[in-house]
């Protein structure tokens, strides 16, 4: 082959231009859908977020940074914030660790596990929307299964717990329709749906664990479970890990059909449950108020950045260590 | 031996929180309204036969109705005649519940238009997909080209931008183009999926360089070689993205809630389902959780046919 390009050098490098001139158009297209449905946008968004547009009107205004100081200081924003982080720091941990449970408990039965990674796993299959109506019914206060699943408990000794005593004596909350309720229920749901997805990716981090390791642990004196756990099970998944956190924080900021299906007229009781994706919905395209709208697309972009960036990093890293 | 029990313990309590509302679901879709206020009638119901109020209340018998059906009832007076007849459209309007839900969410909406509205979507956001993302990925992969980094590393910038994110302004790109309520709408933003060029040129890596040389020895043009060779090579890969592919957009609620307002002929599944939601009715509980149902089943019954596929497919994800 050397010999050859020594001797052809000419139409060696005519051979790399037109491969390069090939190579620019079986990309061109994905480079300008890239550009058109990806940059784009998120350059329209950014100079909007500083305007006072809305979609019909002829012109609009330069209102500088009066957006992000509005999302920084109303109390219906707050609101927003809290709900949005409620949510993402009590599903992410919960079902990374229900996730890991799961495939631990599910690994460790062998092929009879197989029945239970099949279950655990069908709510990510499932529409979420239909099943946010179902878990609507079995939550219903008077005619849902949760609640009458309660009350069988009522006048056993079950009735020492506060919360049945009083569910007992009065009734059993409402969940979807109180507000110290409403936002757990949701991250309840989103744990529901999320972590059997967790639970397929730690499975497979785990068949990838080698049987050699545990048995040096165990030469080196770690005798519990426990201790093999933090010694070789934990520190194996690290990759696994970082990828189920970043992913679940992600879908978790993206949280939006659950809440769309309890409260279409916005964010729950007393907005306790307003969460960034459903604020954009509203105010920027149920209100029309697409300056503001955009200025939460940003901030909502940036808190993604930021989070896929530090796993980039975390990766990174880890690739160096083993 | 007491450990194992303890693990199936364990996990049979979560199979039961994680299939009670598929399995309430499925139950109300197969209840009368009656059994599902009382709360009665186990998983299957009784299945006694039911009437359709809204049935009986649209073929009330008239006066012309009467007047007509005089003959058939010989020297009766009209109230008789009247109660004769609503007795036989009652009789009309009574079935089991099960059809009665079943047959209702086939009805009251145009599901079927639904399933196929949904069909479409998916199906035409998968090879729009693939069209684009195939020849991209052979290209970052195997050929050398002056800017290939350049162009990595805006595939990989771009993997960082949920497009539900960007939500707003494509909404707003989309409006100004007359685009809202049309196909085009549910379908231009999926186009190109950067993840699906990321897959595919990581799995192209693996394809030994010989096997493209020895096609274009045998006078193969580049185009050819992605359709002709890459593409039944990346076979794995690619049914690992179609599930990907199809699972999120049969499922997604958030964007055709937006681009979708009204015109139900372009509904997909999940809005056909939340515009029954709104109707609110109470006897609707039957038909609402028969159309739910009718909308999961596709994809539940797709991975447990192929939970092998499914799984492997989800896992090649953690892979990045």
């Amino acid at each position: 082959m050397a010999v050859l390009d020594a001797n052809a050098s000419e139409p060696v490098s005519q051979g790399v231009q037109s491969q390069a001139r090939t190579a620019w158009t079986l990309t061109a297209p994905a480079l300008a859908l890239m550009f058109l449905i990806l940059l784009v946008p998120i350059c329209v968004a950014g100079v909007l977020s500083f305007t006072n547009y809305s979609l019909g009107n002829t012109g609009f205004d330069w209102v500088g940074t009066e957006n992000y100081e509005r999302l920084l200081t109303r109390a219906t924003y707050a609101k927003m914030f809290v709900a949005t982080l409620t949510y993402v720091v009590t599903v992410v941990p919960i079902s990374l660790g229900l996730g890991l449970g799961a495939a631990m408990l599910v690994h460790s039965l062998g092929r009879v596990g197989d029945i239970y990674k099949t279950i655990y796993f069908l709510p990510v299959m499932a529409t979420l929307l239909a099943m946010a109506i179902a878990w609507e019914f079995m939550l219903h206060p008077s005619i849902g299964m949760v609640n009458r699943t309660l009350e069988m408990a009522c006048g056993s000794w079950f009735e020492v717990i506060p919360f049945f005593a009083n569910g007992c004596a009065d009734r059993f909350p409402l969940w979807l329709g109180d507000k110290d309720y409403a936002i757990w229920v949701v991250c309840f749901i989103g744990i529901w749906q999320g972590f059997g997805f967790n639970m397929v990716l730690y499975l497979a981090g785990l068949t990838s664990v080698q049987r050699e390791l545990y048995h040096a642990a165990e030469m080196d004196g770690a005798r519990s479970a426990w201790a093999r756990f933090w010694l070789v099970t934990w520190p194996a998944l690290g990759p696994t890990t970082v990828f189920v956190v970043t992913i679940s924080c992600i879908r978790a900021f993206q949280v939006f059909d659950t809440i769309e299906a309890f409260w279409p007229q916005g964010g729950g009781p007393n907005k306790s449950a307003y969460v960034m994706m459903f604020a954009i919905f509203e105010k920027g395209v149920q209100q029309n108020l697409i300056g503001i709208g955009s200025a939460i697309t940003m901030l909502f972009l940036i808190f993604v950045m930021i989070l896929t960036l530090i796993q980039r990093w975390l990766v990174e890293r880890k690739v160096h260590y083993g | 031996m007491t450990r194992t029990w303890w693990k199936h313990l364990l996990l049979i309590l979560g199979a039961i929180i994680v299939l009670a509302p598929f399995y309430m679901m499925v139950s109300y879709s197969l209840k009368s309204p009656g059994e599902i206020d009382r709360g009665e009638g186990g998983f299957f119901g009784r299945q006694e036969m039911m009437v359709d109020p809204r049935c009986v209340a649209l073929q009330q018998p008239d006066r012309a109705d009467i007047q007509a059906a005089r003959t058939r009832f010989p020297g009766q007076d009209d109230g008789d005649v009247q109660a004769a007849l609503l007795a036989e459209t009652e009789a009309e309007c009574s079935m089991r519940p099960v059809v009665f839900n079943y047959s209702k969410a086939f009805t009251e909406a145009p599901l079927i238009r639904y399933l196929l509205n949904g069909v479409i979507v998916t199906v035409s956001i998968f090879v729009i997909q693939i069209v684009v993302a195939l020849p991209a990925a052979y290209a970052l992969a195997k050929l050398r080209f002056w800017g290939r980094e350049a162009v990595f590393g805006l595939v990989l910038f771009c993997l960082l931008i949920p497009v539900h994110a960007i939500a707003l302004p494509l909404y707003i790109m989309l409006a100004k183009l007359g685009l809202t309520n049309t196909y085009a709408a549910l379908i231009v933003p999926w186009t190109i999926s950067v993840f699906g060029i990321f897959l595919m040129r990581q799995f192209f890596m693996t394809v030994p360089d010989d096997l493209i040389d020895a096609a274009r020895m045998d006078g193969m043009t580049e185009f050819s070689i992605v359709w002709r060779v890459m593409l039944p090579t990346a076979i794995p890969a690619l049914l690992a993205f179609a599930i990907f592919s199809i699972v999120a957009h049969w499922n997604d609620y958030f964007w055709p809630r937006i681009v979708v307002t009204g015109n139900r002929d372009l509904f997909t599944p999940p809005l056909g389902l939340r515009e029954f939601k709104g109707d609110g009715d109470g006897s609707f509980f039957g038909p609402m959780m028969a159309t739910a149902t009718v909308i999961v089943t596709p994809l539940i019954v797709a991975f447990l046919i192929a939970q092998r596929r499914f799984i492997e497919g989800i896992t090649l994800s953690g892979m990045k």
